[in-house]
């Protein structure tokens, strides 16, 4: 729910409520008004009739003016008549209808007798009043809430303008790019500091980023550096006449363990490097040709590993970085050769949209939770533990679909390209 | 030939200047941006190798000097810096290759050979080694009067062999040179024997004498 709409719903709830409320208060406030007035013009003329008892000792016509109705009868011995206001019906003989009154029922002695007498008056015209008000707060209530959504929709929407500017940029806000925001100047302080914040933030993100760069290349450099030393000194060191073969098998120990080292060093700068999007060089890939050109590139070590390969390959093309497609083919293809068992066989297929390279090997599935994550081996592995998580990496970069399976006696690794569904 | 190294680090730079002074070579050193910027005003190299971190400046930096000079040294970029972006516009700015820290001496040896068997005025497309002549356009090999037929890769090794002679090479330099470093090959490094076997064969049946000598856990050497 919009912010607007979810505003405009209380808002609108909240008036609704305020304005019936204040309107039936308006309506039983001009109502006992109303009826006060009544009240005192029925003690006016009861007063009057009480004086002119007084004065001429005698009861008053009883008589029909206009709106007011003044009747006696006479009261028995022992009835009590009490002075009370009630309201009541009133005949309007002029009109001969019914009408909403006010009575007050009063009594005067007239020397032995006592006469109860009733002073009516209609108040039809209180409550045509009452209801012309009412009508009137129900207008402005309508009134009220129309303009109030009208100012919501329009007035709201034209001041939230700036912020909607502001998202759509945040939305396609991208690091590598060097796009400053542009944002729409606007008289509204908090979309100011908005606009403000965001500024700065993205230049302190960039910033950061920018050092973290800096600080790969650096990490790069400060740790190949004295690799490429020691490997210069052992290649120094062979030339060494008098080598004797214990020593020339020492050496070789230490060469592998420093060329995994340097392959471990670029794996975990290349993984960095992807995770901070860093590689930008898209581009349009046929993965169906790149593939059999690989396939020819592994032929030997397929033959010397006496592996059996079966290719499907149909037309696929991939929008990426062809450096990562090389890496994430090169990982796939090493992986199905290294955990592969002697005369083996490897199954890749390429259709609709899906990668399957399947490989024969141990015949026990490996754990597919854990098979995608950095240094996770089986003990048997020779590698670095950082291809799967480098493949994986690659595919989150491009939205691509990693899965592993096993399905005796082969284990399955599929690459959906959702990209192309 | 004549090599001009620009290396900040001196442990490397020694190395390679042990590795590379030997008859007839030239190897002069740079170990700041001001040195190897005064060397390249006054002298000329076959081939300069580069690194692009030096303290005091940017490697680029001197191959846009070179090209504003109108030289026409080969370069080799040496580089930590495993970017793409940085081999593009080094390669760009002139350079002839660039070759990734770390790597073995063997390999900077052979790729260093090369842009200067390129670079040379006189058109000197040939790799001559006692009675093994390589024609390096034609890709063909003879030894004496007779043509041996060396696949793609027992030709490399040869190249890379001559380049090298005299050193031991040692199997995973091997490797990488042949396969590049996309293929993993550290459980495979005996793989490479397959093909020294081969070309040594090869080379025996034209009548040539045995110069690849296997050098026991290490590599092998070629050398009269």
């Amino acid at each position: 729910m919009k912010l607007a709409q979810k505003y405009n719903r209380v808002n609108l709830f909240t008036s609704l409520i305020i304005l019936v409320l204040s309107g039936a208060v308006y309506y039983f406030a001009i109502h006992y008004i109303l009826t006060n007035k009544l009240d005192n013009d029925l003690k006016i003329e009861e007063q009057e009739i009480l004086a002119s008892v007084h004065e001429y000792h005698k009861l008053p016509l009883p008589s029909d003016f206009k709106d007011q109705k003044v009747s006696y009868h006479e009261l028995k011995k022992g009835d009590t008549a009490d002075r009370s206001f009630s309201n009541t019906w009133y005949n309007n003989p002029e009109e001969k209808e019914t009408e909403p009154g006010r009575s007050l029922n009063t009594s005067v002695k007239l020397g032995e007798k006592e006469y109860a007498v009733t002073i009516t008056k209609s108040s039809l015209e209180a409550e045509d009043l009452v209801r012309l008000i009412f009508l009137i707060t129900l207008g402005i209530i309508v009134l009220l809430l129309i303009s109030l959504i009208a100012v919501n929709r329009f007035v709201l929407n034209s001041l939230w303008r700036p912020f909607y500017e502001i998202l759509k940029q945040l939305k396609a806000f991208n690091l590598a790019d060097k796009n400053e925001f542009s944002v729409q100047h606007t008289q509204v302080d908090e979309f100011q500091e908005l606009n403000q914040s965001v500024i700065s933030m993205s230049n302190r993100v960039r910033q950061d980023y920018k050092e973290l760069k800096t600080f790969t290349d650096n990490a790069s450099h400060e740790m190949m550096t004295p690799l490429a030393v020691i490997n210069s000194k052992l290649d120094t060191l062979i030339q060494t006449e008098a080598l004797t073969d214990k020593q020339g098998e020492l050496i070789e120990d230490v060469y592998l363990a420093v060329n995994k080292l340097s392959r471990l060093n670029q794996s975990l700068l290349l993984l960095a490097k992807i995770e901070n999007n860093l590689i930008k060089d898209e581009e349009d890939i046929a993965l169906d040709v790149l593939l059999a050109q690989k396939l020819r590139q592994f032929h030997e070590l397929f033959v010397a590993n006496e592996i059996e390969v079966e290719k499907q390959l149909e037309p696929q093309q991939l929008h990426m970085s062809k450096y990562l497609a090389d890496i994430l083919l090169n990982n796939l293809i090493n992986n199905a050769i290294r955990h592969n068992r002697q005369k083996g066989m490897i199954k890749i297929e390429l259709h609709a949209g899906e990668l399957t390279v399947s490989n024969t090997g141990l015949p026990k599935a490996l754990d597919s939770y854990h098979v995608f994550e950095r240094f996770y081996k089986e003990n048997s592995s020779e590698g670095t533990g950082l291809g799967l998580a480098i493949t994986q990496q690659i595919c989150n970069l491009y939205h691509y679909k990693l899965s592993y399976s096993y399905q005796e006696p082969h284990h399955i690794f599929t690459l959906k390209f959702y990209q192309d569904h | 030939m004549k090599i001009l190294l620009v290396e900040d680090e001196a442990a490397l730079r020694d190395s390679i200047i042990a590795y590379f002074t030997e008859e007839g070579n030239i190897c002069e050193t740079a170990e700041n941006y001001a040195a190897a910027l005064t060397k390249i005003n006054i002298y000329n190299y076959d081939c300069i190798v580069l690194d692009l971190t030096l303290p005091d400046g940017d490697g680029m930096e001197i191959l846009r000097k070179l090209k504003q000079l109108h030289k026409t040294d080969g370069v080799l970029i040496i580089s930590a810096r495993h970017s793409l972006d940085d081999k593009l516009s080094g390669l760009n700015l002139g350079a002839d290759d660039y070759l990734v820290k770390p790597f073995h001496l063997s390999e900077l040896k052979a790729r260093v050979s090369a842009i200067v068997r390129r670079k040379s005025f006189d058109g000197n497309n040939l790799i001559v080694f006692q009675e093994i002549n390589i024609d390096t356009l034609a890709m063909r090999t003879t030894v004496g009067q007779n043509n041996i037929n060396l696949t793609k890769k027992e030709y490399d090794l040869l190249v890379y062999f001559i380049a090298n002679q005299r050193k031991v090479i040692t199997k995973s330099a091997l490797a990488e040179h042949l396969w590049g470093d996309e293929i993993d090959l550290s459980d495979h490094f005996d793989f490479i024997y397959t093909h020294i076997k081969n070309l040594r064969k090869k080379l025996l049946e034209a009548g040539c004498n045995d110069y690849i000598k296997s050098m026991y856990g290490v590599g092998y050497k070629f050398s009269s």
